[in-house]
């Protein structure tokens, strides 16, 4: 589904990642995982168009998304939390999901008749579209589709425990909420490859515990593929099959949780060596 | 008109003694932007507190040349100092958005400006004729120079070696520059930031009252003199704002884009150019010559 | 629905209630500043870019109006839309190379655009007159133009907010980086915004010039600029009917120190300063009025309970 062949990013003369290899397949829930510094957000930054890497390409659902903007990509099916909170915090919470549920877009192949190649093409989903005019005057299909905004936001709110708390104004929120916040926002954009950074950051164990449940359930029930990073090893261990362990902006190891764990340079990442103690 | 090589110099003169008193008035609002990160619109009503102030000492009050143009810049420094412990102080205490602070100081260059329209009246006044000398030098071919423009590129020049020298070998000039840096990490370092920004304010309100005083001897004096300062402006954002080198060069590239502008277009244009030249700017490069551009962290 | 008919009821009362000439001059002028407020708004207040240079869109507006109506003949209805649209052009062409910038530097820009427009008016002298003025306009803003164009403006506005679009300029103001991440493309909302705002602005000129019967460049100087953005921040940052509100007050206030002309200026700055001292979130802050009522019925149970 999703795959980066040879990404390298620099910043200045800095390597933030070098040579940056994986692959996400279908429906599965992948971990990154490593150290401060390791170039995780990176790794978002860059599958989310905030950055274009300095080389390499990336490829979602077998069309290359290297040069598209972080929009177009968005709108491809690729929906993304933030480490640090990046809520529309004046606006409220429902306005926040609804913000992006407006945005939902249906993508889907087009074969370029000249060129023979295929291309991914994206519209606005018919059912949360109304045209300039509409809002203008509140004819048409504004009613209909307001509605149904408001109750699919309000569905999502639900999902993540946050219904009640649905007029509040989305920065007044304690921590752990607009964390959870930031995932039903996401969700909100029905993507196809949901990307979680750093989701427990902050929150307490029974808190932690809780986002376990909410980010098993919204794989089973959403049909998604789900990528998080984080680096609370336990909760990746807990959740993901697969893990992807990250140091210094390489790749470092790959597979399931246990190999993950008796993988020596893993080992040596984390608690450090004789040569280089961190 | 036709193009000649006097013509040439002679602008190049006006443009440089032009760009020294905005160099002065650019360098004390950059100053003030590299501490605060806003514009600060009030710097135009500093500006033209000195020169009421020298005008009044010399006419009114009958003090020498010297004791008035002291006079003027501590007034004028004072006259910073106090807007910024009465309008930018609380803004800043209660909220980190700049947007504030920078209506507040329109709001006090407002306040400036018709204050002296109320008190003294909207008469455009001069400076009496021998405060400055005056002499006239003919250089060859018709070119001239006349003693105010030496007289303002040498003050201009003392007065930001001064300034220099101060930034650079004092301790409040190692704790500005610390504060330009980040301001929060200095007041953490144990640096006293309400006294430090009240000192960045009294610097750029002296420098403001030197480039009001030539204003108001190359021009007149009048309340709205002030708004010549967006000229200023102008200048540090295309030399970068917040570097003080770059306003210099700024300032000196602005004098001179005006100068030739008015000597071979038409003294018309002269806005409209130095207008253009700063949207220019900002597009090829926004942070200027000198400044840094800044990245956001996601 | 129920906002719209209180809001033609409003319009209805400011049209057709039978004042005096002066008082009727108050009214065209209020409407006037909001209709020119409302658009500073919708890109300050909801879209986060403060400009200071809107006032060259009214003086865009203006002089099309004008020209159009006194040399070509044309209707005012026509050319008062025909202002708009020209704003909009302006803002389109001024949009694409300058709205890539952010902060002061858009605000420095557009005074740097602004200024630089209202020096091409005073300098083409065979097309506008120059800096001397443009006098002879009809006298086509009646007390009912300026009323029924500002309340269909207003309703349009307080619409449009309450909808994508709304949704959509709030969450680039707020963070631009997360609105592009939530599949906006955010240099076209921020221009979207700019339009919308040159088109309420050109409107509002086309209108101030059928009022005053005559134009002048220097109407339209960054001093007005200042006064748009500073209304807009006055009225509450994100609140569009504290900005209608607000932009109504500050015309009343200066109306009624008209009296003292010299002092005006004068109270006028003070109030700003006191304003972002006392209360730099405006008026009604980013809350609308019938939030208020919303927390007043809230509090009311509060107090009951």
């Amino acid at each position: 589904m999703l795959e980066l062949s040879h990404v390298n990013m620099k910043f200045g003369g800095v390597n933030a990642l070098s040579d940056m290899t994986f692959h996400v397949p279908e429906r599965s829930l992948t971990g990154i995982i490593g150290p401060n510094g390791a170039g995780k957000t990176t790794i978002f930054n860059i599958i989310s168009g905030v950055y274009t890497p300095t080389s390499g390409n990336i490829y979602f659902q077998g069309s290359d998304i290297t040069p598209l903007r972080a929009y177009q990509i968005i709108r491809l099916g690729i929906a993304r939390t933030f480490q640090n909170l990046r809520l529309f915090t004046r606006s409220s919470v429902l306005e926040n999901v609804m913000t992006a549920a407006q945005n939902r877009y249906i993508s889907s192949f087009r074969e370029e008749i000249f060129s023979g190649s295929v291309t991914q093409t994206h519209s606005p989903d018919p059912s949360c579209w109304y045209n300039f005019w509409e809002s203008c005057f509140h004819l048409g299909r504004w009613g209909k589709t307001e509605r149904k905004l408001r109750e699919t936001s309000l569905e999502l709110l639900d999902r993540v425990g946050l219904a009640d708390r649905a007029d509040q104004a989305a920065g007044t929120l304690p921590y752990g909420m607009q964390r959870r916040l930031e995932i039903a926002r996401a969700l909100a954009l029905s993507p196809k490859l949901l990307m979680l950074d750093e989701p427990a950051a902050g929150m307490n164990p029974e808190e932690v515990f809780e986002l376990n449940d909410l980010i098993t359930g919204i794989h089973r029930d959403f049909n998604l593929t789900i990528l998080v990073i984080e680096h609370h090893m336990d909760l990746i261990m807990k959740i993901c099959p697969h893990i992807i362990c990250l140091n210094f902006g390489a790749k470092l190891a790959e597979g399931s949780g246990e190999e993950i764990q008796n993988n020596p340079e893993v080992l040596t990442a984390y608690l450090g060596s004789d040569e280089e103690g961190e | 008109m036709a193009f000649t090589f006097s013509t040439l110099i002679q602008q190049i003169i006006n443009g440089l003694s032009l760009g020294s008193v905005y160099a002065l008035i650019a360098v004390g609002y950059s100053l003030v932007y590299s501490i605060l990160l806003f514009s600060n619109f009030a710097h135009g009503g500093f500006l033209v507190v000195g020169g009421y102030a020298c005008y009044y000492l010399l006419t009114q009050w009958g003090y020498s040349v010297a004791v008035s143009m002291f006079g003027a810049l501590i007034a004028s420094g004072v006259a910073a100092v106090l807007t910024e412990r009465l309008a930018y102080k609380p803004i800043r205490e209660r909220t980190s958005m700049t947007l504030y602070l920078l209506i507040a100081s329109m709001g006090v260059n407002i306040i400036i400006e018709n204050l002296f329209v109320v008190t003294v009246g909207g008469r455009i006044r001069a400076l009496p004729q021998n405060t400055f000398p005056t002499g006239i030098f003919n250089l060859w071919g018709g070119v001239t120079l006349s003693a105010s423009d030496i007289l303002s590129l040498v003050t201009a020049v003392i007065f930001l070696s001064l300034l220099q020298l101060f930034l650079n070998r004092t301790r409040w000039g190692l704790a500005i520059r610390a504060a330009a840096c980040d301001i929060r990490t200095a007041g953490l370092m144990g640096v006293n930031v309400t006294f430090l920004i009240s000192l960045v304010f009294f610097v750029a309100g002296v420098l403001a009252a030197v480039g009001g005083i030539f204003l108001s001897v190359r021009y007149s004096l009048y309340p709205q003199l002030g708004s010549i300062t967006t000229k200023a402006f102008i200048a540090a954002v295309i030399g970068g704002l917040g570097s003080l080198p770059g306003a210099v060069v700024g300032s000196l590239i602005l004098g001179l884009a005006e100068m030739l502008t008015a000597g071979f277009i038409s003294s018309q244009m002269r806005d409209l150019v130095v207008y253009s030249l700063l949207v220019i700017m900002l597009l090829i490069r926004p942070a200027g010559f000198f400044g840094k551009e800044i990245s956001e962290k996601i | 629905m129920k906002r719209n008919i209180i809001l033609i009821l409003i319009g209805l009362c400011l049209a057709f209630w039978p004042m005096g000439g002066y008082q009727e001059g108050i009214v065209i002028l209020m409407c006037i500043n909001c209709i020119a407020a409302m658009g500073v708004s919708i890109l300050t207040g909801f879209t986060g870019i403060f400009t200071l240079g809107h006032a060259a869109y009214m003086a865009l507006g203006a002089y099309t109006t004008a020209i159009l109506t006194v040399r070509y003949g044309v209707h005012w209805f026509p050319a008062i839309i025909a202002g708009g649209l020209m704003a909009v052009l302006l803002a389109w062409l001024i949009g694409v190379p300058t709205l890539k910038l952010t902060g002061d530097y858009y605000a420095i820009a557009s005074i740097g655009l602004g200024e630089a427009i209202r020096l091409i008016l005073e300098n083409w002298q065979s097309f506008t007159r120059g800096a001397r003025g443009f006098p002879g306009i009809d006298p086509y803003t009646t007390r009912s133009t300026a009323v029924v164009i500002f309340v269909f403006l207003m309703i349009i506005t307080f619409n449009f907010l309450q909808s994508r679009l709304g949704r959509e300029l709030k969450a680039s103001r707020d963070d631009a980086t997360a609105a592009s991440l939530m599949g906006f493309n955010t240099p076209r909302t921020r221009m979207k915004a700019l339009v919308i705002s040159a088109f309420f602005c050109g409107i509002a000129g086309s209108l101030l010039g059928g009022y005053m019967s005559f134009i002048q460049p220097s109407m339209f100087d960054m001093m007005k600029s200042t006064e748009l953005t500073a209304v807009v921040v006055f009225g509450g940052l994100g609140s569009m009917s504290g900005t209608i509100l607000g932009s109504a007050a500050i015309t009343l206030i200066m109306e009624y120190f008209r009296d003292i002309s010299q002092y005006r200026m004068l109270i006028y700055g003070l109030l700003l300063v006191i304003i972002m001292v006392f209360r730099p979130e405006g008026l009604l802050g980013s809350n609308e009025v019938w939030d208020l009522w919303g927390f007043l019925k809230k509090w009311r149970r509060k107090k009951n309970a």
